[in-house]
């Protein structure tokens, strides 16, 4: 009996072997072929248009053509492809999207934390506008149900306007695109000029109050803090958007506590919290909320949120719109 | 009986205040913001002073949230004694009751409300919390009788349903989802003297049961024994669980929720005293403000300026710690 199994064993796989064999040998030969057309294929579809950008995750996006029906994943991203004049290629978006006024009316494929793949995959959309962080493992799952994914992440300000004019490209909408970058680095000159020369205060950004959360280094918010004349106080406790010990932050003594309104903060609760009496910010009344939609959104309306970024931050100085 | 029962029970409390002191100058004098023993000297003897940096740390952030530790930590190991003894289950804590679901519900209808004034969110917190243990109660009341297993399960159940709907919630307003998720982690960063005067009401309710330790340790024998001993089994009952339940719901309201330590506490405290509860609730009481005071300390310190949510610190401090005098326990 294990004799014959053996042979039997022996003569499937010899059976294996040839047949591989042959596959690969005529694969070969077809390879001799096709290889001519493969290499010249992307020449050709280049001029035919093709458009190949990298993403905020380092991953290239590749489109033949610019995409006709797109999905958004988080509000920032509805208000990019909004802003840079291909909003009648969006075909659904997320619950919160609700800027410009239309987007509110866009069919929602779910909320930002928690988009449905199916209803993003039944909008069939040659492009999908998702964002970092949260989504991070949806990526794969679009890709794998054949839907082109563009991250949007930017780790700073001018990152976002390169990511802008990225979108813009993909959605064939590159001079809208161009438009809205120029009109970011036009507020960043604006701030510069006005803030540029003055020392660097201080400046905690509270991203939640209970525990106390911030912005660390490497974000785009910590970037506009410093843009805009601040020194983050939050870089020192690592990467994202960590938490933050209130002792700490007496000791640091920001000279400006932004709160982000997503917080849910008042200015006046902030003063009252325990210990806040006695910070330089709440003394000398440079405690401010901050609208969240301008800053918390990586997309055209940063511009309005470093504008009120250098406006809290060096109120001395005259920023002007 | 253990060698400190005989020898009476006040050395092992004495020797729990000890340690519960120790810990409270550590956490008083380590923190995150350095601040040299000398300070510290000063800053103790200056009080509260308007204005001054450091004090304002001492007295205004790591204070009320020593405090708070001590205080929450304690509240949530007596009552797991009491309920642990109640249900005669090892595996019960003081989250089975369905208390702290309910608080938590409170906490995050609170949250989702956008209540600026944070107090708000912990008396919805307390509200959630007492609502279920009537809840709780009106379903294991048969006849004017408690039965503790209807409501070990009716606990169970409504902790559940408290579960689902603040999960509904939190999807439904998911601005607020991450408010929740740090809520019901538990921590005390943060916490102020308004916190400290409303873990204060737990005092009194700590300190009720250590007058029927009597009872206690016979109703440990189960419910008809201690009733033929004479035991008004019913009317102690009534007054346990709503002890504990109060506690509970006051712990979690200003701290979340924050598991281990009223769960593992009192059994370490059994395995060193005894079960005799004229040891095991003062002991437990003490040793469970000790670990929280730790817990905390660690959580601020180790990662400065981060923070480790401090239910975290508590079992990585406690599961050694217990699985140790588990096996030593045996071996004796």
């Amino acid at each position: 009996m294990p004799t014959t199994r053996f042979g039997r064993l022996t003569a499937a796989l010899l059976l294996v072997a040839v047949l591989a064999l042959g596959v690969t040998a005529l694969a070969a030969c077809g390879s001799d072929s096709s290889g001519a057309t493969a290499s010249s294929s992307p020449a050709a579809s280049a001029a035919s248009g093709a458009i190949t950008v990298t993403d905020d995750e380092g991953n290239q996006v590749t489109l033949d053509k610019p995409a006709a029906r797109i999905v958004s994943l988080a509000p920032a991203n509805t208000e990019i492809v909004y802003a840079i004049g291909a909003g009648d290629k969006l075909v659904a978006g997320t619950t919160y999207d609700d800027y410009p006024a239309q987007a509110k009316s866009l069919p929602k494929v779910g909320d930002f934390n928690n988009p449905n793949i199916e209803k993003t995959a039944s909008y069939s959309p040659d492009l999908v506008l998702a964002a970092g962080g949260i989504q991070d493992k949806l990526r794969t799952k679009l890709e794998s149900l054949g839907m082109k994914v563009y991250v949007v992440d930017p780790k700073t300000y001018d990152g976002t306007i390169a990511s802008i004019e990225n979108v813009g490209k993909l959605a064939g909408a590159e001079d809208g695109a161009i438009q809205v970058g120029d009109k970011m680095t036009a507020a960043q000159q604006t701030v510069q000029a006005a803030v540029g020369d003055l020392p660097k205060a201080t400046t905690f950004l509270e991203i939640y109050s209970k525990p106390l959360m911030t912005a660390g280094k490497g974000t785009y918010i910590s970037d506009m803090i410093g843009i805009a004349g601040g020194e983050n106080i939050g870089d020192q406790a690592g990467t994202g958007f960590p938490n933050f010990s209130t002792e700490v932050l007496v000791k640091d003594d920001p000279q400006v506590y932004i709160a982000d309104s997503g917080s849910m903060s008042k200015p006046g609760d902030i003063k009252q919290r325990a210990g806040f009496a006695a910070l330089t910010a709440v003394k000398d009344g440079h405690v401010y909320v901050i609208d969240d939609s301008t800053i918390a959104r990586p997309g055209p309306r940063l511009a309005d949120g470093l504008l009120s970024l250098a406006r809290y931050i060096h109120p001395e100085a005259s920023v002007s719109q | 009986m253990s060698k400190l029962a005989r020898t009476g029970v006040w050395p092992g409390i004495l020797l729990a205040a000890g340690i519960l002191a120790v810990c409270l100058v550590l956490a008083l004098a380590l923190g995150p913001a350095p601040l040299s023993v000398g300070r510290i000297w000063s800053l103790l003897f200056a009080g509260p002073v308007k204005g001054d940096l450091d004090n304002a740390i001492f007295w205004q952030i790591r204070m009320p949230r020593v405090l708070t530790a001590a205080l929450v930590g304690a509240a949530l190991a007596v009552a797991g004694v009491i309920l642990q003894d109640l249900f005669l289950n090892p595996l019960t804590d003081p989250y089975v009751t369905g208390v702290s679901s309910g608080a938590a519900l409170g906490a995050t209808i609170g949250i989702v409300l956008h209540f600026s004034n944070l107090s708000a969110t912990t008396v919805l917190a307390i509200i959630g919390g007492l609502g279920t243990l009537v809840l709780v109660w009106m379903a294991a009341r048969r006849r004017g009788r408690i039965d503790v297993f209807v409501l070990l399960l009716a606990g169970v159940t409504i902790s559940y349903l408290a579960s689902a709907v603040v999960t509904v919630l939190m999807i439904k307003a998911n601005q607020d989802m991450t408010q929740i998720i740090y809520w019901l982690m538990g921590s005390f960063s943060g916490r102020g003297w308004p916190d400290v005067t409303i873990a204060l009401i737990t005092i009194p309710f700590m300190a009720l049961p250590l007058f029927f330790t009597r009872e206690m340790d016979i109703m440990l024998q189960g419910e008809k024994r201690a009733m033929e001993l004479g035991v008004e089994v019913e009317r102690n009952k009534r007054m346990l669980l709503v002890t504990a339940g109060v506690l509970t719901a006051l712990a979690v309201s200003v701290s979340g929720i924050i598991g281990f330590v009223g769960l593992v506490v009192p059994h370490i405290v059994r395995l060193l005293v005894g079960p005799g509860h004229r040891g095991l609730l003062p002991v437990s009481l003490l040793a469970g403000a000790s670990m929280m005071v730790v817990a905390d300390l660690l959580s601020r310190t180790v990662i400065a300026p981060n923070e480790i949510p401090v239910g975290v610190v508590t079992t990585f401090v406690g599961a050694p710690l217990f699985v140790y005098l588990l096996r030593r326990g045996r071996r004796a």
